[in-house]
């Protein structure tokens, strides 16, 4: 089979192709042609509808008079199938009737009593591990609300318009009414045994009173809120400290803000 | 189609009944053989109920009646007593081109639109779409040049297409 090289040709093929009369490979390659040639493709698009309509010419009729006749058995064994797939796929087999001796339903009746009370204490059990349970999450879900509550509070006052932001090297010291917040970014991780602690100068004093100790995430970011007053507080720092935290600053602070 | 998917057997039972004269219809006009006409129509009935996603969207008798061909051609090249390469190629079952077309159709208004075509145009597409054979062979067999086959079927189904005008429609 040579397809020809002119497009009219290629036109003839795309009519054999969109009938469905073309060997494999040829189809193969009109296929090709359609994806890239857009007047093929209007073509095949043209006259594909009117090959599928073919099928209609061959449809059957009841009666065998205007064209073949569909057999009347056809749709009950097709249907048998049809049901048959629906039925439950496991029938319990009966069993046969055995009559219990006398001594038998005595003995059964005791090991019922003794498994019922066996049970009950079971259930008993249970339902004390799930009542623990259902409290336990109780407890968490109050939590997860309080802290999305937090969440959502330190959120609207590093937001806020009213907020007093102190610039410091990675972030920013913000104070918002008596709230004092640390908000940082890109802060190395401290070395091994030690960790950032915040310090806040109350006003009036000389000496740096300790604070929060803390840990950046991997991403070098920390957002948080100091349990010190702003209003009492004259200044904040940071420094770098032995793990557990230190009373006095042991080292010279990574950052500091003068509040007014 | 949604209560067939949803395992209802009586929706399955109307689909039946709507649809397997097509079915049936096409795979007879190829097979040209009772008993594999409704195995192929029982195959496909019992196809789609045990997987009724193959059949995606679009119209739904345009979709069966490309399976109803393809599964005939099928039987046509399993049967081997032909070259492979004289079995047309399957048609693209979820090709959706079809789906207006089909919308309107019923089997006298195709009837009629064929009868309108000249001898030499609705033969060769006759023998295309139901007989099981590629173009090469439709020309080997009655001695006309293959490139004249290819045109009349052109032409025929252009024919075909304006007679069955508003009807077919893409």
């Amino acid at each position: 089979m040579n397809l020809d090289d002119t497009h009219d040709a290629m036109l003839d093929d795309v009519a054999v192709y969109a009938l469905g009369a073309m060997a494999p490979a040829d189809a193969e390659r009109v296929r090709g042609h359609l994806a890239t040639c857009a007047r093929c493709r209007a073509e095949y698009e043209a006259l594909r509808p009117a090959a599928g309509a073919l099928a209609y010419s061959a449809e059957a009729c009841e009666t065998g008079q205007n064209g073949p006749h569909v057999s009347a058995l056809l749709k009950p064994r097709i249907m048998r199938e049809v049901r048959a797939s629906l039925a439950p796929a496991v029938r319990e087999r009966p069993r046969p009737a055995f009559v219990w001796p006398a001594y038998l339903v005595a003995a059964a009746c005791i090991a019922i009593a003794l498994l019922s009370t066996i049970s009950n204490i079971s259930v008993g059990g249970q339902l004390k591990t799930a009542q623990a349970e259902l409290d336990a999450n109780k407890l968490a879900i109050t939590q997860s609300e309080r802290a999305l509550d937090a969440d959502r509070s330190t959120i609207a006052d590093l937001t806020s318009a009213d907020a007093k932001r102190y610039p410091v090297p990675n972030g920013a010291v913000i104070a918002r009414g008596g709230k004092i917040y640390l908000a940082m970014h890109d802060m190395p991780t401290p070395p091994k045994g030690k960790v950032y602690q915040a310090w806040t100068l109350p006003k009036g004093s000389k000496a740096m009173a300790p604070s929060i100790t803390f840990v950046p995430d991997p991403h070098g970011v920390a957002v948080l809120a100091l349990p010190q007053d702003a209003r009492g507080t004259s200044a904040v720092a940071i420094s770098v400290e032995p793990d557990g935290g230190s009373k006095a600053p042991t080292t010279k602070p990574v950052a500091l803000a003068a509040l007014n | 189609m949604a209560l067939v998917r949803a395992r209802n057997a009586d929706a399955f039972e109307a689909l039946y009944d709507g649809y397997h004269r097509l079915v049936y219809g096409v795979a007879l006009r190829i097979l040209g053989d009772v008993p594999a006409a409704e195995d192929i129509t029982q195959g496909v009935f019992l196809k789609l109920w045990s997987s009724p996603d193959l059949y995606r969207s679009g119209n739904f008798p345009a979709w069966l009646a490309r399976v109803a061909r393809n599964r005939a051609l099928d039987v046509l090249r399993s049967k081997a007593f032909r070259a492979e390469s004289e079995l047309p190629d399957a048609v693209p079952e979820n090709d959706s081109l079809e789906d207006v077309a089909f919308a309107h159709l019923d089997a006298a208004k195709v009837r009629s639109a064929l009868a309108l075509l000249p001898l030499e145009q609705r033969e060769p597409i006759e023998q295309g779409f139901f007989g099981g054979i590629t173009h090469e062979e439709i020309a080997r067999r009655s001695g006309i040049p293959l490139g004249t086959i290819k045109t009349r079927i052109r032409s025929g189904l252009r024919k075909l297409r304006d007679a069955l005008d508003g009807a077919v429609t893409v």
